[in-house]
This record gives structure tokens, C-alpha cells and sequence, in this order.
């Protein structure tokens, strides 16, 4: 098998996630609950992965760590909090549902900056047009469906030069850029656990830099005796039992990343991505590429003579997994003109090897030319 | 021997009150707090056997102090310390 859908979830993973998640499962409890030693033993993991993430992503205090399910968790709690009806927001042409559902849901008012796919000038100008007259600004890091890399720490300058909240997609990102809270300024930064982190599913993180509106409201292991969440952090925003087995697996991820560095994982990746483009260079295919500072190890491509799914089925025959269609993310297919066929998106990652991708893209060369 | 408590607004504020006192080499450990200690319900504390005024100066300088210290004597009882 060949794994090329890393940006929906990374099933490659570090030998020491599976470990990690072993032996929580075997010896931890619930953090914040007993006082007894596993759940002490829990609540220490949970600490170690609130300072592995604080360290790695430039956070003040880990108590601003939240752990939520994933990053489309964490962004509805984002939006909850700072979001009402009318609420002017803008977002980049580049967002996933799970921002912009979240926002209609809420009745903001949704304006849209930078449709031009592999464009930063463009993206930045049009943000820097439209800051001035919006209340909150949310924006991917990385589009999902194209790896496009958004000028994020501009569009944060302009943020903090109007006094914008900012809000920041960083479910592409995280594990694969570097990602600076204090330097951003954001409100807060969502992330997935499960991708370029190497947790589980069912892990995500939120990164907060204002204490935030509860999504759920229940036990927090404090302050019993009030009917309603604390007013701290991680409290505040953590209510019920924590995923403990999920959180052990991510605090292993995130200490891979630490040791290998995302400097060094994106490096591999683009490398993978410049060798597939090459590969693909002569063949019936419309790949999506930008310039290599543009672009994350992730690739969009569309066979004119075959529907994506049909192409997604045929390299699922041949061991190559993908995936196809919009990607949740409509809105970034209309900005690219992708919305009537979408797209067959290869994603890489710190596990795949230069002759895996050659093999891959030697199976798209094969489906293509049986198509054309 | 005495036991001081030092209350803490969460785990995790307990957790790292703790981490900050092992690092000037006084020994803490994080509990669970006595129910009658809070008002406000379930509560975690730093517990500590000596170096109380020192601890508390610690986390007052670090802005860490966020609850109430209490001495256990022999006894049992608590009694809370003026900081």
C-alpha cells in the first residue's frame, strides 16, 4: 500500500503513538477526577502534552492548551466564542466547511479575501482591503485541497494593526510549519491531533489566546459547586472525561515532530511533491502547482477524460490511496474553478519514500493514458 | 508533623505550582483538596511538609499564588495561614 491521503489523516504514524496509547490505556484513569495514582498518572500525561504543544507552537502557559476532538471541534468553539448574527467576518477563498458552516450556523456575515489559488500578493492585498471594515478575520494556513501556503503572519500583522481578531486554520499546518502564537497574536489557532501531529484520531487542539465561550458545559474535575464552567482555562472550554489514550498517542506524536523538526519534514515532503510533479510532467494531468515556497506537501490534480473518483478507484486498485472530490471545501474549489469536477489530491508525509511516490505517480501515468 | 496546603484554582494550576516548587528543590505533591477547604467544590492542592513561607513567596513572585494556604496540625484539623 501506498498512503497518499495524509492530509486527512496521518495513518503512518511514529512506532512510539502506538505504544504510548498502550500503556495509557493499561494504566491511566481519568485526570482531574481521583486523586488516586492512575489518575495522577494520567493528569501528568496531559501536563506533558500541554507543555509539548505550548513549547512547540509558542504559547505563554500550557493552561491555554485546550484538547478537543479535532480541529473542526476546535473551530466551532473558536466561532462560539467570538462570533454572534451579524458578525462581520472574512475569511480566505481557501476555507474549509468546517469554518464556514460553523460561521453561517452562527449568522456571521461572510466576506471573502484572495480567491487566486498560489497568488500571496493577491491574497494579502485583498485582505489588507477588506480588514478595515470586519470584526473577525478566520484563515487556513494551508488550503487542504492544494497545499497552498497563505501569507498567515502578514494577514496577522494587518489583524493586529487594526485591532482584528484573528482566527487561525491550522489543520494543514501544524506539524509541518513553523506555527508562533505569541508572534501571531491570534484569538486562537485550531489543530487537528491526527495529522502532521501523528496522535490518533479523535485528538485536536486548541490554542487560545482569549479565554474563550464553552461549546459544552459539564464536569471539569473543579469548582463542583457551580452550575456552570469555570472561568480558566483549560477548564473552561474541557468539559468531560478526556480522551487520556488519544492525548498519550499525540504527546508521542508531538515529540517526534520536536525531534525531527518541521523544517526537515517539510523539506522530505516537497521533495516528494517535486519528484511527482516531474514524474507527471508529460502526462494527460492538470496538476495544481505553485511556486515550492507556496506550497506544502500537498498536491491537487484532474484527469480531463475521467471523472476524480473513477481516478481515485483506480489507484485504490493499484494499493495507492487518495483522496477525491471537494474535500469539504467547496469554497476553495470555486476559488480554483474546481467546484463542477474537483480534484484527486496526493498528500505526503515524513513516512513515504522518494520510490513509493514514483510508483504512485507511475500508476497515475498509467490510468491517464488508458483514459486519454 | 504539620502538613500545609496551598490551594490551587485547577489540575492543572496544582500540576504546575508543583513543578515550579520540585524545581527549587521543595518538595510538593498535588491533591486532591479537603471538600470543606473550597467553597466552590472540588478543588486540587499543592501539599507540602516544610519550606511553607518560602513556597508561597515562590509562587507569589511567579503570580502562581491563586488560593487560599491552609496548616493540618496533628489533630486533623485545618486552619487557614494568613500569606
Amino acid at each position: 500500500m501506498i498512503y497518499l491521503d495524509s492530509a486527512a489523516t496521518s495513518l503512518l504514524k511514529p512506532v512510539t503513538v502506538e505504544q504510548a496509547m498502550r500503556r495509557a490505556m493499561r494504566t491511566m484513569a481519568s485526570p482531574g477526577r481521583g486523586g488516586h495514582a492512575p489518575a495522577m498518572l494520567a493528569a501528568e500525561t496531559v501536563l506533558n502534552c500541554r507543555l509539548a504543544a505550548a513549547e512547540l507552537f509558542h504559547v505563554p502557559e500550557p493552561e491555554q492548551v485546550v484538547f478537543t476532538m479535532n480541529a473542526t471541534h476546535a473551530l466551532n468553539i473558536a466561532v462560539h466564542s467570538l462570533v454572534s448574527e451579524g458578525t462581520r467576518v472574512l475569511i480566505s477563498g481557501f476555507e474549509h466547511n468546517s469554518v464556514t458552516r460553523a460561521l453561517r450556523a452562527h449568522g456571521a456575515e461572510i466576506r471573502i479575501a484572495g480567491r487566486k489559488l498560489f497568488d500571496r500578493e493577491d491574497t494579502l492585498a485583498d485582505f489588507r482591503r477588506q480588514i478595515p471594515d470586519v470584526d473577525l478575520v478566520v484563515c487556513t494556513h494551508v488550503s487542504n485541497v492544494f497545499g497552498y501556503i497563505l501569507p498567515i503572519e502578514q494577514i496577522a500583522e494587518l489583524c493586529r494593526e487594526h485591532g482584528t481578531a484573528l482566527v487561525v486554520d491550522a489543520s494543514q499546518s501544524a506539524g509541518v510549519l513553523p506555527i508562533d502564537m505569541q508572534a501571531l497574536g491570534a484569538a486562537f489557532i485550531a489543530m487537528p491531533g491526527h495529522k502532521g501531529l501523528f496522535g490518533p484520531q479523535g485528538t485536536g487542539l486548541l490554542l487560545c489566546g482569549v479565554p474563550g465561550s464553552p461549546l459544552m458545559h459539564g464536569g471539569s474535575g473543579s469548582e463542583s459547586l457551580l452550575q456552570s464552567m469555570p472561568e480558566y482555562l483549560p477548564d473552561r472550554l474541557e468539559a468531560g472525561t478526556h480522551n487520556v489514550c488519544g492525548i498519550a498517542g499525540l504527546l508521542a506524536g508531538l515529540e517526534y515532530v520536536r525531534e525531527k523538526g518541521t523544517e526537515e519534514i517539510l523539506l522530505h515532503e516537497r521533495r516528494l511533491l517535486q519528484k511527482m510533479r516531474a514524474e507527471l510532467e508529460d502526462c494527460p494531468l492538470q496538476l495544481y502547482t505553485g511556486e515550492e515556497r507556496e506550497q506544502s506537501g500537498v498536491l491537487s490534480l484532474r484527469c480531463s477524460a475521467m471523472d476524480c473518483e473513477l481516478v481515485a478507484q483506480r489507484l485504490a486498485e493499484r494499493g495507492v490511496c487518495v483522496r477525491s472530490g471537494l474535500h469539504c471545501a467547496p469554497t476553495a474549489h470555486e476559488s480554483a474553478g474546481t467546484l463542477d469536477t474537483g480534484t484527486v489530491r496526493l498528500s505526503f508525509s515524513p513516512f513515504l519514500d522518494p520510490e513509493q511516490a514514483g510508483r504512485a505517480a507511475a500508476a497515475l501515468r498509467e490510468i491517464a493514458a488508458a483514459a486519454s | 508533623m504539620t502538613q500545609y496546603l496551598i490551594m490551587c484554582r485547577s489540575l492543572t494550576h496544582a500540576q504546575r505550582s508543583a513543578q515550579v516548587l520540585e524545581r527549587h528543590g521543595i518538595t510538593a505533591v498535588v491533591t486532591k483538596a479537603p471538600q470543606g477547604l473550597s467553597d466552590r467544590g472540588c478543588a486540587y492542592a499543592v501539599s507540602l511538609r516544610r519550606r511553607q513561607a518560602e513556597a508561597v513567596e515562590l509562587l507569589k513572585e511567579m503570580n502562581m499564588l491563586a488560593g487560599k494556604v491552609f496548616e493540618q496540625k496533628s489533630g486533623g484539623e485545618y486552619r487557614e495561614v494568613r500569606v
